[in-house]
């Protein structure tokens, strides 16, 4: 499985999906951390009138995703699924211009 | 603090607005506010105009200071405030501070969009200014994909689905069809919301707020010159402005915005009021499932029961709960920086008896404006002066 980077705090050992420039909670430094990219499905939807800097990637699937690691975060789904249940398990598959792209694992 | 009355309100139909500036368009319903207040121009003492895009979508920037020569006003401190679609709501608060501390006896807050030129990509581009950019902005997200997601959890919380959402897109079309401002009221069954397209699953596109040209403007004085006013005035009770998290990350959850939640607490402490003494409410609905949200995060409705309340009528202009009867975002249009001051505009007409959609007796009347991924709200509560 494919690993992502995230945040972690060096003085209160909060993570944070990022990017930040220091901890909200307590001012500290952060430093990245790879984690385990498998989470489950918080919601998803279809965006199908993109904004001009993504006009390009055509209509593409959103996700919230949950990652077991303990951060939230926004990526996309890979393939537009016809039904995905929220709660799904989801795996990173890996990264397009910087973007999470996560797949259901059924 | 000082007691402080809206005493002068106007507004321009919201809509297309084709070769109008964004400063023509802000002057009529500033021009029209003043001189329904009945007071001297001479007289305000600060201005606070709310506009989100005019930059990107216009090339024009420095509106409050244009506005201000427009009105041939003083040389007062003219200030232009942006919160997103909070913009309008976030400068009446500032004008009403300025009055409240003491700092003028009357100013003068003013909301102008102008977006209808620009081409859906390029407005959808300008929109997403209102998202972190460095966070959930590099996914791709837009704000209709935001409250798609948000309609997709909530539906599956609560058991909610087509009928709900529609329930509350006819509620506002039907309530706009008589609201001379607005720009898009309709009689629309449930098939014809069914068949639009599909913008960002499960929303479709009658669920979302129209592009709008606007502006609305209203005029805040002092209790003290109450007998010099030529319209009649209504108090603001309360007028509070919260933060929340420009993430989505940073929300516990996607059905909620702590914004509003904390912000209509302290107004309802502030006013010393109850929710349920609120006889009507002009809330954020930019999309359909955000009145469902919103009247839920106000505290109007508990949790989970506001997609029933929408279906069963109950937040109609003659329910028990009444909502957006102006014909809200949906109907009477979404001129981002006009919106939160369009509110109040409809807001005082109810408290005057004297609205196109009139709620009856009304006295007490709320309205809750929303900026980005609920990075920015303001929640303001005004009263008959004899409520
Ligand atoms: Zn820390």
């Amino acid at each position: 499985m494919a690993a992502l980077s995230i945040l972690t705090c060096s003085a209160c050992g909060r993570l944070d999906a990022g990017p930040r420039d220091m901890c909200p909670a307590c001012a500290g430094a952060l430093t990245s951390m790879p984690v385990e990219g498998a989470g489950t499905l918080v919601s998803w939807t279809v965006i199908r009138r993109p904004p001009k800097s993504f006009r390009e990637h055509g209509a593409y699937c959103i996700a919230i995703v949950d990652l077991d690691a303990g951060v939230r975060i926004t990526g996309r789904l890979r393939n537009t699924p016809a039904h995905a249940a929220l709660g799904e398990r989801v795996s990173l598959v890996g990264c397009q211009d910087r973007i999470p792209v996560f797949a259901l694992d059924r | 603090m000082r007691r402080v009355l809206v005493a002068g309100i106007g507004s321009t139909p919201f809509g297309r607005h084709g070769d109008a500036t964004i400063t023509s368009l802000a002057l009529h319903a500033a021009g029209a506010a003043i001189a329904e207040s009945g007071l001297d121009r001479a007289r305000i003492g600060s201005l606070y105009l709310g506009n989100f895009i005019a930059g990107p979508l216009t090339g024009q920037e420095v509106l409050a200071g244009l506005v201000a020569d427009g009105l041939g006003l003083a040389q007062i401190p003219c200030t232009k405030v942006e919160g997103a679609c909070a913009s309008g709501g976030i400068a009446f608060r500032h004008a009403y501070l300025a009055i409240a501390t003491g700092l003028c006896d009357v100013a003068i807050a003013v909301g102008a969009e102008k977006m209808s030129h620009a081409d859906t990509a390029s407005v959808t581009a300008a929109l997403n200014c209102a998202m972190d950019n460095a966070a959930d902005g590099v996914s791709g997200l837009t704000f209709p994909g935001l409250f798609g997601l948000a309609a997709r959890l909530y539906g599956e919380r609560y058991g909610v689905g087509r009928a709900e959402l529609s329930a509350v897109v006819r509620k506002n079309k039907g309530n706009g069809l008589r609201n001379p401002l607005a720009q898009m009221g309709a009689t629309l069954r449930d098939e014809e919301i069914e068949a639009s397209p599909q913008i960002c699953d499960p929303l479709r596109l009658y669920d979302c707020c129209p592009v709008s040209d606007g502006a609305a403007a209203v005029v805040l004085a002092a209790a003290d010159l109450h007998a010099e006013l030529t319209a009649q005035p209504v108090e603001v009770a309360a007028s509070v402005q919260t933060r929340g998290s420009p993430r989505i990350g940073g929300h516990r959850d996607l059905c909620s915005f702590d914004a509003t939640v904390s912000a209509a607490r302290q107004a309802f402490a502030t006013a010393g009021i109850e929710p349920r003494m609120v006889d009507l409410v002009e809330l954020h609905d930019c999309f359909s499932i955000a009145e469902i949200i919103d009247a839920e995060d106000l505290g109007l409705i508990p949790r989970g029961e506001s997609a029933a309340w929408a279906r069963e009528g109950r937040t109609g202009v003659g329910g028990d709960r009444p909502i957006n009867p102006s014909g809200g975002l949906l109907a009477k249009g979404h001129p981002v920086g006009a919106t939160g001051i369009g509110q109040i505009y409809e807001t005082v007409l109810q408290l005057r008896g004297a609205h196109p959609n009139q709620v009856r007796d009304a006295a007490f009347g709320l309205t809750h404006n929303l900026g980005g991924t609920g990075v920015a709200c303001t929640v303001n509560i005004l009263k008959r002066l004899d409520a």
